[in-house]
């Protein structure tokens, strides 16, 4: 791998590689060839005072190997890996705009998640990025200016969806290009969702961390506190007992529940087949009570804590609790009668948005996207967390990488959810759901992977010894799983397009955070 | 007897308030709020039956809601649907973020909550609000214009 590369295990993974700066291609390129499936998970800039530290956590053989350099504040440069692994292209832009990282070669640098009119040379990650003037910054237009466009590209019509459109939940603006029906290209608007979260969390103490970090998503907001808690536990070494892990779970598994209803119905809807959306969101509202029961709350459940849960199960509500999830079984048996008979559908979604499987590990998509391309990805089966390693499930997989594909993943997957609720309700352990842990984390650091809905979610959090964290990166699945998007639209109808993006699931509160 | 131009404006209120159209914004919102105001139009919930229809479009719309914190990005957005909704119209702030900025005050690129940017006839607090309360905010905001002129809203 070259000279000044030295190799340790921590919670960083795996394994840490240090590296000098100038290496980061070579030892990314040797990490990548070791397995075929290997990708880029997250790039993370971290305010070392001086310096500016910089890590790349590949994902290879299942698990994470991170790579740390360091470059000098005043002038930091590297060679840009996105020649090698194209799924590390918005990884290096949000790295550009929150740190001022320059990425050598970048095919196409730029604002990512940052106002386009947003000071140059401010950085609001970086430790000595003058606060108060943020805040305080006039509104001004932000509406981005037309880019020069060449002979051919003028004479595409330039179709704008959103900031506000009936379609999009969310504020963010995609243009697309179309000639004709025809997509030719796709360019997106992100970072309207932008609050600052990783920053926030800085001035926050972990304990109101849980919460700050619960709210950049509010789909699958028990997941975001799951994977912040998991770190912590790993940097001050908590270990949970077992009826906590196992509660962890089920609250866990109710939120990929009724995100993959929410889903669904969502795809009914953009396919115009508004009886498939009212029907999954009535059979969803059963899950909601159940998220309430247990947790107390509909949509953020808060229930997760460091060291924990903060609420135990009663012995009442177990049976409530099955109840409902045989009535879902055979709602989801007439669901699968219809998703396999109903023309109309079929005719919507197939070979609508294909990514291939190579696509697919180039552009280092996750979650349902990536096993509806036949990649056997599952943070639960790679590197079991909570309770996992002790509940069987089955790995969804499909080998078409098509919209129903995409669709099919994920009812399928809602069959394997009901199944670990139910075996974990059996097999709930007695004891404690809960151990005391200090205020105060020790120093160190550690990265920590969650499989929520969308896929592979991923934080790291450093701690330097207070109450306050120095630095939390997260990593959500829809930011992984946009270029999937952008590559299968071309080429597509431009009719096909809402189809095709709702069956990525994105979040962009997710994404923009 | 009652003028004709009474009789009219009776009748339009009547009708805003048998049929209130609203439009959905999210200004910065985690999704939390946003899924329980769609969780409102189905079948649970059915707000049509109260006569409320979700409007696409700012220019057809009555009532204007509005989740989540509003970005910098999204403050002009916001100011620019509420000036192309007709007169005269209603802005609710649903959820805690919208009512006063949540958790997510005075981040870096975070201007505040709704009232920062345009003003707002209803607050619903939560972190989300139920499905039943948002309702009942909405049935509260319509019991009150029932005494409104057209010209009293702001």
């Amino acid at each position: 791998m070259g000279n000044g590369v030295q190799i340790q295990s921590t919670h960083l993974g795996k394994a840490s590689i240090q590296i000098p700066a100038g290496s980061n291609r070579n030892v990314v390129k040797v990490l990548l060839e070791t397995d075929k499936n290997a990708g880029i998970s997250a790039i993370t800039g971290l305010d070392l005072g001086e310096k500016i530290g910089l890590m790349y956590h590949v994902r290879t053989n299942g698990v994470i190997v991170t790579i740390s350099t360091e470059l000098p504040k005043d002038n930091p440069q590297i060679p840009s890996i996105t020649d090698l692994i194209p799924g590390a292209n918005f990884h290096e832009r949000e790295v550009a705009d929150l740190f001022g990282v320059i990425f050598q070669g970048h095919p196409n640098p730029g604002r990512l998640v940052l106002p386009e009119d947003w000071p140059e040379n401010l950085y609001p990650l970086r430790k000595d990025a003058k606060i108060d003037e943020l805040t305080t910054r006039p509104a001004t237009s932000s509406f981005s200016k037309g880019a020069v466009q060449s002979e051919a590209e003028s004479k595409l019509v330039n179709i704008f969806v959103g900031p506000q459109h009936p379609a999009l939940l969310e504020p963010e603006k995609f243009s697309v290009k179309v000639d004709g029906e025809i997509v030719k290209a796709v360019e997106p608007r992100i970072g309207y969702v932008h609050r600052g979260v990783e920053k926030a969390s800085e001035q926050r103490t972990y304990l109101q961390d849980v919460y700050l970090v619960e709210r950049i998503c509010g789909i699958c907001n028990s997941c975001h506190a799951s994977c912040f808690v998991e770190t912590v536990e790993k940097i001050l070494g908590t270990e949970v007992p077992p009826r906590g892990k196992y509660l962890r779970t089920i609250i866990l598994e109710l939120n990929r529940l009724h995100s993959h209803l929410l889903l669904l119905g969502h795809a009914g809807l953009e396919i115009g087949y508004e009886t498939l959306f009212q029907y999954m969101w009535r059979d969803r509202e059963p899950i909601m009570d159940l998220t309430e029961l247990l947790t107390g709350n509909r949509v953020i459940a808060s229930s997760l804590t460091v060291g924990g849960v903060r609420r135990d199960l009663k012995e009442t509500d177990v049976p409530k609790i099955k109840t409902q999830l045989v009535i879902l079984r055979k709602r989801m048996d007439f669901y699968q009668n219809l998703f396999n008979s109903e023309p109309s559908l079929r005719m919507r979604t197939r070979n609508v948005g294909t990514l291939s499987k190579e696509d697919a590990l180039k552009l280092c998509v996750v979650g349902p996207v990536a096993r509806a391309s036949g990649v056997n990805m599952d943070v639960r089966k790679d590197e079991p967390y909570e309770a996992y390693g002790e509940i069987p499930f089955k790995l969804i997989t499909r080998s078409e990488g098509d919209t129903y594909a995409r669709l099919m993943v994920r009812l399928d997957e809602v069959t394997e959810s009901i199944n670990i609720i139910e075996y974990a309700l059996d097999h709930l352990p007695e004891g404690p759901y809960r151990v005391k842990v200090p205020r105060v984390v020790v120093a160190g650091e550690a990265v920590s992977r969650v499989e929520a809905p969308r896929g592979e979610l991923f934080y790291y959090v450093k701690s330097n010894g207070t109450a306050y964290p120095e630095r939390v990166k997260v990593r959500t699945p829809t930011f992984a799983n946009i270029p999937a998007f952008l590559k299968t639209a071309i080429g597509g109808s431009i009719a096909d397009v809402p189809a095709n993006f709702v069956s990525l699931d994105p979040c962009f509160s997710c994404t923009d955070r | 007897m009652t003028s004709i131009s009474t009789r009219l404006a009776n009748k339009v209120t009547w009708a805003r308030l048998k049929s209130p159209w609203v439009l959905h914004f999210n200004s910065g919102a985690c999704n939390g709020c946003d899924i329980e105001i769609v969780a409102l139009l189905t079948p649970r919930y059915d707000v049509e039956r109260f006569g409320i229809k979700l409007e696409p479009s700012p220019r057809h719309a009555d009532v204007l809601l509005t989740t989540g914190v509003v970005t910098t990005q999204c403050a002009e957005r916001l100011k620019r649907i509420y000036d192309q909704m007709p007169q005269p119209k209603f802005v609710v702030a649903i959820g805690a973020c919208a009512c006063s900025g949540g958790v997510f005050k005075g981040n870096y690129t975070v201007t505040g909550g709704v009232d920062k940017v345009i003003p707002v006839n209803a607050y619903i607090p939560g972190c989300p609000p139920k499905p039943e309360a948002i309702i009942d905010g909405i049935v509260k905001l319509l019991n009150s214009l029932k005494e409104a002129k057209p010209d009293d809203s702001k």
